[in-house]
């Protein structure tokens, strides 16, 4: 159990630790377009040629086909190979968001471009962008749930405790909440804030909206373990003693909550990541040239990329990837 | 009885709540159902501002919500701007093939989800466990209009369903036993969507829920006396672990007509879900708010039913007459 | 004998099938009866054909309808006095066999086909003519199509001559004035006087409508409505159109509308052979079918640049009552010619042609593109993108550009602004992705606020509360007639500038006064000398900066004769009535 547990933490580090340093992981800028190339496939790692094995990959660069009828469709250039050099000066970027740099951790000389998920329609370099757009979403995604179930815990905690009329008002505040048209909310605040919100405010708006609409849930779920949990005798007990209600709400009756609220963990940061794509509908979500899970996975919508440009999967895959490890370190918290 | 009778002041005050705070919001959001004539050049202001007046949409929000009100109580909600005709009927016809889908598909996400997280969470770490984890949280993390578009696209490709509607174009000419295959076959795309998506947040729920009952000392105590596992299942674990299930089933109840608006859209499934989408963004004002009270008058009964659930299964609850403070 | 036998079988078979079905029988011709002969039209009988619908139709009331969707299947239930050829995208004799036009252009006097019977039989004649235009311009009813029948603020008249002759005066001349009477569908008074004199008209045919208490000119009738999936027309016995043949019109004896909801779902279903007919495809989906044509029998139709066009728009309004302080500073950048013809300059069109529109569409630098073969101006330049040029631009109208490459203006703060569009349109979307990208290399910063459709209306026509929008415009009729409202400094649709009590600038005065004045001019070739001269201070001048427009994309499964779907709206049902099943079933017979 306990190696187990430790791995995940270390695979689960090892993943942020990524995204936290997605400038120099990634080989080039997420924001620059390159029109010669919209929709190309990842570039193949060769590591054979007419002379040999070697041990540094290189690859070909990628040419678009223009006429006859496989125009649109990708062919490698083989008249030069470029070698897949690490720790390379390329575009810069921000280190942590404060220092400036321009080391990435691998690349390719110019005019080539390594592409390992490919091009999106603009054809941005989709790997760079699924990192870039990591940290925001994974970021996001935390924040709400954190905000959400916060507030679902504290809510169903006391409504479940104290019961009665507290239980009862709260539970119609959560009926309430799970019955009205969210939309015309969204469309209203989306209406009332200025048209351009800087990244941070995007940030805020996000976590917060999703938070907002999303505790309803988990605070029901609560509310019905606390209702079962707090006539046992333990409690009785501890009341006896002297406890305060806080006390035995924090010390007896959350501990049994648990449970429940880190499934919903497991469950809600994925949803949160990709309820984005929902929000930016409204115009409330990250904005273009940013890239993020939420919104490049928009653009699998449609039945055309889906079918023809399967690369484009990558964030759906990554967030996955993040949603598996999450939810196997729930279990693991949940058990050990 | 009392507590029923609390429940239906609850109702009501809900009722009221959400019918006050739906023409809040869509006073708030910019925009009117005419606002697609505007781009038209060959339709004058004129007489869009008298298209406006005459369904009402010029008058102040409180005159408007207080003759929704007087209206509603005589069962008379509205019409409909883009149909012209009354809000209710409309909402009828389709909500009846909502109904029919979600059910179905909740009944068999129930179906599933129990048997296969209690089976997950008593052979822990096993197979099968690991296989409700793993695939669970893919279909958690793939949004739910991808995963719609993409069994879509393969039922179409490979021809498996009937995709499409509820009816198939010669539907009058079958028998009975064809009416309902045809019905059964174009149900079965939109409900597996549904169950699919359902399931994997379920099961997951069902599978902690045990794993904690299990883990408990009195579960090792009644195997320690030699209890036989399927008795000390039924009996002494999954009444427990049922708490969380059981709110989760008002959820399920809840949304019996508003979850599976995306999965109508997407599947053509002629249920509530197309007709309200469309009439939110053309802002059909009458025909949303009719929409949304129907719904929440399933979310007030999807919670009491959650409810009595509980007070029923788990007399730790019942017992706070006596003791609470 | 296994020959004859099987002959017999299917014939049997076939008689069968075919009273079973219950076709209707196109009606054979009584004397007296004007049919309309479409002398180059051929095609066979039989069949039914699907097209999937976006959404669901809402009504069926050719009057109150104002939704595309509904407007589609109405229209092939209803009859027009001259219709527009959409291939020809010239005026056709319709239900009116001919016309008279007065020396001065107001006075039309439309003579009807005799003999004419709506869908369930009841003649037709001028009473029906005087009656439904007494509806379309009733102010009590409030229908949209009113506006059509306004001319200067004073309505068109409409007195009934004879039997079978009807006199239209205008209010003063209106060029191209027969176009107007094509959509303004011919109502029957045997079925709508009582609704209309007793008030509930608008709730006349409406979705759940008897299919006895409907009736219309067109090629069809409404034989069923099940709500939320389909509605099906069938041949309507009495249509007035022969072919070559002098065979009845149409061909079809069904024709199926399926709502199929988004366009992906209509493309999926299309591929799967439940639907025959699908029009205005984007790009990728046009490709996606084109890589599936060895797998499925398709004919896919690329008819080339359509009429809408697609532009970039600053916002030019007078903010002085609202506070829109920000916007306001923002104005002084945008009423600068210099500013927009840089970004005209630095907008990569070529981009936009191909990563938007798949290279199925075409640049624009004015509001008259290549598929409005009548009306373009071949003269106006098409210049190359230049960033230097740009560059340029922007100095000599006082901007520099500070170290680190922004953009300043002459007192030194930072040009940034937002663009505006809607997020349902993935197209528009993408083209401001790419404009944001161009602009980046003049040094200005630009955010993209997509919005929902409705909330983007409101801001553009309502609040002002924007910067620049990408929208676009057209598309409905190749006439400059219809665009009015756009070039007029009062106009409704004058988006850049809405609100104006008189022209703001000297070119809006002169385009405002060319506008005016081909209106009124009836003679093609003075009409067009004005507006390709309006056509220029529009591209010189850059209210709108102009960006592409798609090509219109269709396609049908290969049993689908007479497919030509054309530029203009409805793409591919305007013949519906030409529409035939190229059938294998018959061909077939006694083969084996």
């Amino acid at each position: 159990m306990r190696s187990k547990t430790a791995s995940l933490v270390a695979a689960l580090a090892g993943l942020h630790l990524i995204l936290l340093f997605a400038g120099f992981v990634a080989p080039y800028d997420p924001a620059t377009q390159d029109r010669e190339l919209p929709y190309a496939p990842p570039t193949r790692l060769h590591f054979e040629d007419a002379t040999g094995f070697h041990l540094r990959p290189f690859i070909y660069a990628s040419m678009q086909v223009l006429d006859g009828d496989q125009a649109g469709s990708y062919q490698e250039d083989r008249t030069r190979a470029y070698p897949v050099r690490f720790l390379v000066r390329g575009s810069s970027y921000k280190l942590l968001g404060l220092h400036g740099a321009s080391v990435h951790l691998f690349g390719v000389a110019e005019p080539a471009k390594i592409l390992i998920f490919g091009t999106d329609g603009y054809g941005r370099d989709e790997f760079s962008r699924v990192l870039f757009g990591g940290q925001i979403s994974v970021a996001a995604g935390i924040t709400a749930t954190f905000i959400a179930l916060l507030a679902g815990g504290i809510f169903g905690s006391v409504a479940g405790y104290y019961g009665r009329w507290i239980d009862e008002s709260l539970m119609g505040v959560t009926e309430l909440f799970l019955s009205l048209p969210w939309l015309y909310f969204l469309l209203g605040v989306r209406a009332f804030l200025p048209l351009h919100l800087s990244a941070l405010r995007t940030f805020f708006l996000l976590t917060g909206v999703i938070g907002l609409i999303g505790w309803a849930r988990p605070a029901r779920l609560v509310r019905g373990i606390v209702l079962s949990s707090r006539n046992r005798n333990y409690v009785l007990a501890a009341r006896g003693l002297g406890g305060s209600d806080f006390y035995i709400l924090r010390r007896h009756i959350m501990p049994k909550a648990l449970g429940v609220l880190i499934t919903q963990a497991a469950l809600l940061v994925p949803q949160y990541i990709a309820a984005e794509v929902t929000l930016s509908f409204f115009g409330l979500g990250v904005s273009e040239p940013v890239p993020s899970w939420g919104n490049m996975l928009s653009a699998l919508e449609q039945y055309s990329v889906l079918v023809s440009y399967g690369w484009l999967l990558a964030p759906a895959g990554a967030l996955i990837i993040t949603s598996v490890l999450y939810g196997y370190l729930a279990d693991a918290l949940h058990s050990g | 009885m009392s507590y029923l009778a609390h429940r239906l002041i609850r109702a009501v005050l809900l009722l009221i709540g959400v019918s006050a705070l739906c023409f809040l919001f869509t006073e708030m959001a910019p925009g009117t159902f005419f606002d697609e004539m505007r781009l038209n050049p060959q339709i004058s202001p004129e007489t869009i501002s008298a298209l406006r007046s005459r369904y009402g949409l010029d008058q102040p929000l409180l005159v408007r919500y207080g003759r929704w009100v007087k209206s509603a109580l005589h069962a008379d909600f509205g019409y409909s701007i883009a149909y012209n005709v009354p809000v209710a009927p409309l909402l009828w016809s389709r909500a009846k093939n909502t109904l029919l889908l979600t059910t179905t598909a909740l009944a068999l996400t129930w179906l599933i989800s129990v048997p296969l997280g209690v089976r997950a969470a008593s052979r822990r770490g096993g197979l099968l466990d690991k296989a409700v984890t793993l695939v669970s949280s893919f279909l958690v993390s793939v949004p739910e209009l991808v995963i719609a578009v993409g069994l879509l696209a393969a039922a179409v490709r490979w021809r498996i369903l009937r995709v499409g509607g509820m009816m198939s174009v010669d539907f009058e000419g079958l028998s009975t036993w064809g009416k309902l295959q045809d019905i059964l076959f174009h149900l079965a795309l939109p409900a597996l969507i549904l169950v699919l998506c359902e399931t994997a947040v379920i099961v997951r729920h069902v599978r902690t829920s045990v794993l904690e009952v299990l883990d408990a000392p009195y579960v090792q105590a009644a195997c320690g006396f030699g209890i036989r596992p399927g008795r000390v299942l039924f009996r002494h674990v999954l009444p427990v672990a049922a708490n969380t299930a059981i709110s989760l089933l008002g959820f399920s109840l809840a949304g019996l007509l508003s979850g599976s608006m995306l999965v109508e859209a997407v599947c053509g499934w002629p249920g509530l879900g197309p007709l309200m989408l469309e009439a939110t963004l053309s802002r059909d004002l009458y025909l949303v708010i009719g929409g949304i009270m129907f719904s929440s008058l399933f979310a007030v009964g999807g919670g009491l039913i959650a409810d009595i659930m509980l007070l029923a299964l788990d007399p730790r609850i019942r017992r706070e007459g006596s003791d609470a403070q | 004998m296994k020959r004859i036998a099987g002959l017999t079988l299917l014939h049997v078979c076939l008689l069968a099938g075919a009273c079973f079905a219950a076709k209707v029988i196109p009606e054979a011709a009584k004397p007296g009866e004007e049919l309309a002969r479409m002398a180059d039209v051929s095609g066979r009988y039989g069949g039914h054909l699907t097209i999937g619908q976006r959404s669901e139709p809402k009504t069926l009331n050719p009057v109150m309808a104002t939704d595309a969707v509904s407007r589609e299947v109405i229209g092939r239930l209803m009859g027009d006095l001259i219709e527009i050829n959409r291939s020809s995208q010239q005026t056709e004799p319709a239900l009116a066999k001919s016309w008279k036009i007065s020396s001065d252009g107001r006075t039309f006097t439309l003579q009807l086909r005799k003999g004419i019977r709506f869908s369930d039989g009841l003649p037709f004649d001028a009473d029906d003519v005087v009656f439904s235009f007494g509806i379309y311009m009733d102010e009590a009813v409030d229908s949209p199509q009113r506006d059509l029948l306004i001319i200067d603020g004073k309505p068109i008249t409409v007195t009934k001559v004879d039997q079978y002759t009807v006199r239209f005066v205008l209010p003063r001349p209106y060029a191209a004035a027969e176009r107007l009477f094509d959509g303004l569908a011919m109502l029957p008074r045997h079925l709508l006087e009582k609704p209309y004199r007793e008030g509930h008209f608008a709730q006349a045919w409406s979705l759940n409508v008897r299919t006895s208490e409907i009736a219309g000119l067109g090629p069809f009738r409404l034989k069923e409505y099940v709500p939320g999936q389909r509605i099906v027309v069938e041949r309507n016995p009495f249509y007035w159109k022969v072919d070559g043949e002098n065979q009845r019109l149409p061909y079809l004896d069904e024709l199926v509308f399926l709502f199929v909801g988004t366009e992906d779902a209509q493309v999926m279903r299309f591929e799967a052979g439940e639907t025959d007919i699908v029009s205005r495809l984007s790009s990728e989906n046009y490709n996606l079918l084109a890589r599936e044509k060895a797998r499925i029998a398709l004919q896919l139709a690329d008819m080339g640049p359509s009429l809408e066009y697609n532009f970039l728009l600053f916002n030019l309004n007078d903010l002085g009552a609202k506070k829109l302080d920000e916007v306001a500073k923002k104005q002084a950048w945008f009423r600068d010619l210099k500013f927009r013809r840089a970004i005209s300059a630095a907008v990569d069109r070529e981009s936009i042609v191909n990563l938007v529109y798949g290279a199925r569409g075409t640049a624009l630098w004015g509001n008259v593109g290549p598929g409005n073969k009548l009306w373009i101006n071949q003269a106006i330049p098409h210049p190359v993108r230049s960033i230097e040029r740009a560059r340029e631009l922007l100095r000599s109208a006082g901007y520099k550009w500070n170290s680190a490459g922004q953009l300043l203006d002459a007192s030194g703060q930072r040009v940034e602004f937002s663009i505006i569009t809607s997020s349902s349109n993935s197209q528009r979307m993408k083209m401001a992705t790419l404009l944001q990208d161009d602009l980046t290399h003049l040094g200005m910063q630009v955010h993209i606020v997509p919005l929902e459709f409705r909330a983007l209306i409101d801001r553009v026509f309502q609040s002002f509360d924007y910067d620049a929008a990408i929208m676009a415009l057209g598309g409905g009729d190749a006439d400059p007639n219809p665009e009015m409202n756009v070039w007029a400094y009062s106009g409704t649709s004058h988006l850049w500038h809405l609100g104006e009590t008189q022209p703001a600038t000297d070119w809006e005065r002169e385009l405002d006064q060319l506008m005016q004045q081909q209106m009124v001019t009836l003679d093609y070739a003075r009409r067009k000398k004005l507006y390709d001269r309006a056509q220029q201070l529009i591209a010189e001048n850059l209210p709108f900066i102009f960006l592409g427009t798609p090509n219109i994309l269709a396609g049908a499964n290969s049993r689908v004769g007479n497919f030509h779907p054309a530029v203009l709206d409805p793409y591919t049902l305007w013949n519906a009535d030409e529409l035939y099943v190229r059938t294998p079933v018959l061909e077939n017979a006694g083969v084996r």
